[in-house]
């Protein structure tokens, strides 16, 4: 024991110590090669990083759009930043930050993103795949073009986002059907103990008991067992239900892939 | 005699087990490259939907830019050529190429017409009433999307790529792969100069996103 530990103060901790030195610089320089940063997940489904709706109107706007989701199954996200931190395209870097995120649902990639850039004056509809029928690029353009970028001239920010989403909205409703939540509400069920599962575990006890009931007393010593577990198991069962107390209903990306498709402006 | 038989008979024993045993592995393996081959075809036929849908609406787009008064015609030509040549260079669209030059061909053929939309794109610059032309406007958005979807298929097919090929060259399965029909395939390089976007400056700072984004995605 004392003969390791001398022999890693001697020899291998100086290297050790060098080698995550090196490790952590090598992180940090490469870090900050790239000069871009894909922003992190949103919380919610409209995302005023830059400050330019109210709350009152942002929390209608998110409520409105996580209702769309609920109705339709398709997650329309809006994302404000104040500038673009990418040297690439629009087109490019929004595409894999939508990716990232993961909007939509897996398998029918019914996601859309708004991007809004303030600072830069550009925006883009990033369209998932599932999406590129009922919002190709010519709709998209549109949008952005002909509808939002007149209010954002004017620095109307509410108004121009106002009428983007209800034309994003109309142009995809139809296309998909909802479950009736959202796909963070579905999560939260998701987490508990799955039937079969808590059925299996009862076989299981049952099996083990009587081979002690052979040992023990006869009689009534079942009862006595059973309570508890139903009582706990029912309660696993029935969790789960809104963590959305409070009237804002968090955004959690269903996994939808994008393929590049979609227009914007500037303005 | 017995001692013999029973030693022999053990050994033939051990090498049809050892044998049963490889063979099982090898079956797993080969499934799994089956299974990564089929990915490679299917993000190649991804990337060719996405060049045809550019090719598509190339018609459209020189049909516009006639209708403007004067546009220079040796730019239209040279779109309309570029086209024709990509649609000569056929490739399979359900098996992803195994041969590195067919691959070359197609990339060249394709940077050709992206090259003279590119060109199009910027000398449009100079006439302002086409490029209010709401159809024309349109159609810009739609090549934008187009090259970006190429690009990201381009991408997703190289990461499919690079999936089949370190399946294929790591030991032990590179042993018996090449056996089994299953080569390395070729991937997409960017064009000789790619990385330099040309210079394009506008003097109207106005509404259409900039061309410089089309040529920066340049195949």
């Amino acid at each position: 024991m004392s003969l390791k530990v001398s022999r890693w103060n001697s020899s291998i901790a100086p290297r050790a110590t060098k080698f995550f030195a090196l490790v952590i610089l090598a992180g940090i320089a490469l870090g900050t090669l790239g000069a871009e940063t894909l922003p992190s997940k949103p919380d919610g489904y409209f995302n005023d990083y830059a400050g330019v709706v109210d709350q009152a109107t942002a929390l209608q706007l998110n409520e409105q759009l996580a209702q769309f989701e609920r109705e339709t199954s398709t997650q329309i996200v809006v994302a404000i930043y104040r500038t673009m931190q990418s040297e690439s395209s629009v087109d490019d870097y929004t595409q894999r930050i939508a990716q990232t995120w993961g909007v939509g649902q897996k398998g029918r990639n019914n996601g859309a993103v708004l991007f809004v850039f303030v600072d830069n004056h550009q925006m883009f509809i990033q369209t998932g795949y599932g999406l590129e029928g009922a919002l190709p690029d010519a709709t998209c353009f549109d949008i952005t073009h002909n509808l939002i970028a007149p209010y954002f001239k004017k620095g109307d920010y509410t108004g121009g986002l106002q009428a983007g989403i209800t034309a994003m909205m109309q142009a995809v409703r139809g296309e998909y059907k909802g479950t009736g939540r959202t796909h963070q509400e579905e999560g939260d069920n998701g987490a508990t103990v799955p039937l079969w599962l808590i059925i299996l575990i009862l076989i299981v006890i049952f099996i083990v008991m009587s081979r002690f009931k052979r040992t023990g007393r006869r009689g009534y010593g079942y009862s006595g067992w059973g309570g508890p577990f139903v009582g706990g198991f029912g309660g696993g069962g029935s969790s789960g239900g809104s963590s959305s107390g409070g009237g804002f209903s968090g955004f959690s990306g269903g996994g939808g892939s994008f393929g590049g498709g979609g227009a914007g402006s500037s303005w | 005699m017995s001692k013999f038989a029973i030693g022999c008979g053990g050994i033939l024993l051990v090498l049809v087990f050892v044998a049963v045993v490889v063979a099982i592995a090898v079956a797993g393996k080969y499934n799994a490259l089956v299974k990564l081959d089929q990915s490679v075809n299917q993000s190649w036929a991804q990337v060719q939907n996405v060049y045809q849908r550019r090719a598509d609406l190339i018609p459209n787009l020189v049909q516009t830019v006639t209708g403007a008064a004067d546009f220079e015609k040796s730019t239209i030509i040279a779109v309309t050529n570029a086209r024709a040549s990509v649609g000569q260079v056929k490739l399979d669209p359900s098996k992803a190429p195994t041969d590195a030059a067919q691959l070359e061909q197609f990339q060249a053929a394709q940077g050709s017409l992206s090259n003279a939309l590119s060109r199009l794109l910027v000398v449009s610059e100079n006439y302002p009433q086409l490029r209010a032309n709401e159809n024309f406007q349109q159609l810009q958005a739609q090549l934008e999307g187009t090259e970006n979807r190429i690009s990201v298929e381009r991408g997703n097919f190289n990461t499919t790529v690079q999936a089949y090929n370190t399946a294929v060259r790591t030991f032990p399965t590179n042993l018996f792969a090449g056996m089994l029909g299953f080569q390395s395939r070729p991937f997409f390089n960017a064009q000789p100069g790619a990385e330099k976007a040309p210079e394009v400056k506008f003097n109207f700072g106005n509404a259409a996103p900039a061309p410089a984004a089309t040529a920066a995605a340049t195949p």
